[in-house]
């Protein structure tokens, strides 16, 4: 299902031609009404004419979330506060809440990518969805809630937390869609089947987002609750979830080209990498009115892919982020992301994913301690048994991440479950 | 055989009284019990009146449990006769996993439990040559 096939379909000198108009305007409006960028540009020795087209996006500053911040709270908005019909703030993971506005056209254009992207996982009026994305602050709920009115799908609201709602509602209302984080989900899946519920719920596909997961992750949803399970991707400082999407083909999420310019650079030379290679997605928002931006650096990681998708979209669409530049561990030199640690517990299969990574200094010395909680259906009554797991554990992650590491067996249910974002690194190290 | 819970456990302070505690709340009374530890994790072994009721118990408080079986046998109080029991598994090509031993209350008897990599076999061996079996 498209939502919109014009747009989604059209062939890439015309979208080409579509944001190369785009961005000039958008340069215009933001030098005449965001003295922050007036400044950059006049630094930069860049006028507005210099600016025709999408060649020329790498001649515009960089944006960070460190400029938000430093422009806290309204700083950066290119519009009076009367045209502002909404404010949102990032959950404040690292540090201080970067505060986001939107004009009653941007919150059209929010429900219109959001309609998309629930058209692409196969969501439509026919559909119910829970979601169990925070309502608030947080663009997350808000943000699906849009788009679920706009395709015409009954809503319930349930915003994230409180477990025993969520399951009750999964079981009564029967919604045939879920959207919330990953980690959430799987811990909803547990909670059914502890509860003998799994053969009670009507769930199909969930849509699944706000924090990075992996393929693997993916693959231990869809078979603990026999559902499809989709990627959705946004950034509030964008524009929120819808950003990007996957269709039901799972293969990359396609991006809302007539409303954001994806780069790909090289995060420490910033220079934009050739297509197809790895590096940090860069986004430029060319229709945004209340908070436009130049190059927004994410820190997510991600390569862009050009090819039509076998959809139909012509989209392009962007890898499944592999990790974020900034909850990157540099261990004893070497890189390390939570996410590659999850890959290898999921790979062995044994264990549960629920882990937490401690990362400490002893000695000068960085230290890596994985725990992992036991699950009754490996636990063995032999010693030997349990010490055999854990040499398999400590093999599985020196394998992928290449340094040694310490597995700690812990008791079921003792690592703390998360309702939100899942908190997987403790790092002690205070560097 | 003998029915025995295993719970896995973290070699902490107080995990091992919250064990016994959520037993004894439930008037699972405790026979015998042994733990085998390393320096990060333990298995408590547990013989209990009611083991189904006791890993019910256990599981609903998030320990994982298993219930496993194992043979218990009841030693005459004479010089050699453990000797003469582990001679007899050994000299049929039986192995041990793990043995620990609890005394009977009102008879005053010594109780062996063991853990063998042939369970069914080391029955019949101890069986035939008169050794008799707690159940």
């Amino acid at each position: 299902m498209i939502w919109n096939e014009h747009i989604e379909c059209m062939d890439r000198e015309q979208i080409e031609k579509l944001q190369s108009q785009r961005l000039c305007e958008m340069v215009e409006r933001v030098y005449y009404n965001v003295p922050f960028y007036r400044k950059k540009m006049q630094v930069l020795g860049l006028e507005i004419g210099d600016i025709k087209g999408i060649e020329d996006l790498h001649k515009l500053p960089f944006t960070t979330k460190d400029d938000l911040r430093e422009n806290y709270p309204f700083g950066m908005f290119a519009v009076p506060m009367s045209q502002v019909v909404r404010v949102h703030a990032s959950s404040g993971t690292t540090g201080l809440p970067t505060v986001v506005g939107y004009t009653r056209n941007d919150l059209s254009n929010w429900s219109e990518i959001v309609a998309r992207a629930l058209y692409g996982a196969g969501v439509s009026k026919e559909d119910r969805i829970q979601n169990s994305y925070g309502y608030g602050l947080f663009t997350g709920g808000l943000g699906l809630h849009g788009g679920a009115e706009k395709v015409g799908a009954t809503i319930l609201p349930l915003s994230g937390g409180n477990t025993r709602k969520q399951i009750q509602s999964l079981v009564d209302f029967e919604p045939t869609a879920i959207s919330c984080t990953p980690s959430y989900l799987l811990y909803l899946a547990e909670t059914l089947k502890e509860e003998e519920l799994l053969d009670k719920i009507k769930l199909r596909v969930a849509i699944l987002g706000a924090e990075p997961w992996t393929e693997n992750m993916r693959k231990e949803i869809e078979k603990q609750l026999n559902i499809k399970a989709i990627d959705i991707y946004g950034l509030s400082e964008i524009m929120g979830p819808g950003v990007s999407f996957e269709c039901i083909n799972q293969c990359g999420s396609h991006i809302a080209e007539d409303h954001f310019i994806p780069e790909i650079i090289d995060p420490k030379t910033l220079k934009p990498l050739p297509r197809g290679s790895e590096g940090e997605l860069v986004f430029t928002t060319i229709t945004k009115e209340a908070l436009p931006l130049f190059r927004y650096r994410t820190k997510d990681l991600s390569s862009l892919i050009y090819e039509t998708c076998e959809c139909g979209r012509t989209s392009v669409r962007m890898t499944k982020i592999t990790g974020r530049t900034d909850d990157m561990l540099i261990i004893r030199g070497v890189n390390v992301f939570p996410s590659q640690i999850e890959s290898a517990l999921l790979e062995i299969g044994e264990t549960q994913p629920h882990y937490m990574i401690y990362v400490d200094r002893v000695n000068n010395l960085d230290t890596l301690e994985v725990w992992v909680e036991v699950d009754e259906k490996f636990f063995s009554d032999e010693i030997k048994q349990l010490e055999a797991l854990t040499r398999k554990i400590t093999k599985q992650i020196v394998n992928i991440i290449g340094i040694s590491v310490k597995v700690k067996l812990v008791e079921p249910k003792t690592i703390l479950r998360s309702e939100g974002k899942a908190k997987r690194v403790v790092d002690r190290r205070h560097i | 055989m003998l029915s025995q819970l295993s719970v896995f456990i973290e070699n902490k302070k107080g995990n091992l009284v919250r064990v016994t505690q959520i037993l004894k709340e439930n008037d699972v009374d405790i026979r015998a019990i042994a733990v085998f530890d390393t320096p990060e994790f333990g298995i408590l072994r547990l013989i209990v009146i009611d083991p189904q009721k006791g890993k019910e118990v256990l599981n609903e408080k998030g320990y994982s449990v298993r219930l496993g079986e194992v043979i218990g046998i009841e030693l005459t109080d004479e010089l050699g006769s453990l000797n003469t029991v582990l001679e007899l598994l050994s000299d049929n090509d039986i192995t041990i996993n793990y043995i620990y031993s609890f005394v009977l209350r009102k008879e005053g008897l010594p109780v062996m439990v063991m853990n063998v990599n042939d369970m069914r076999s080391a029955k019949e061996t101890l069986e035939k040559n008169g050794i008799s079996l707690y159940k």
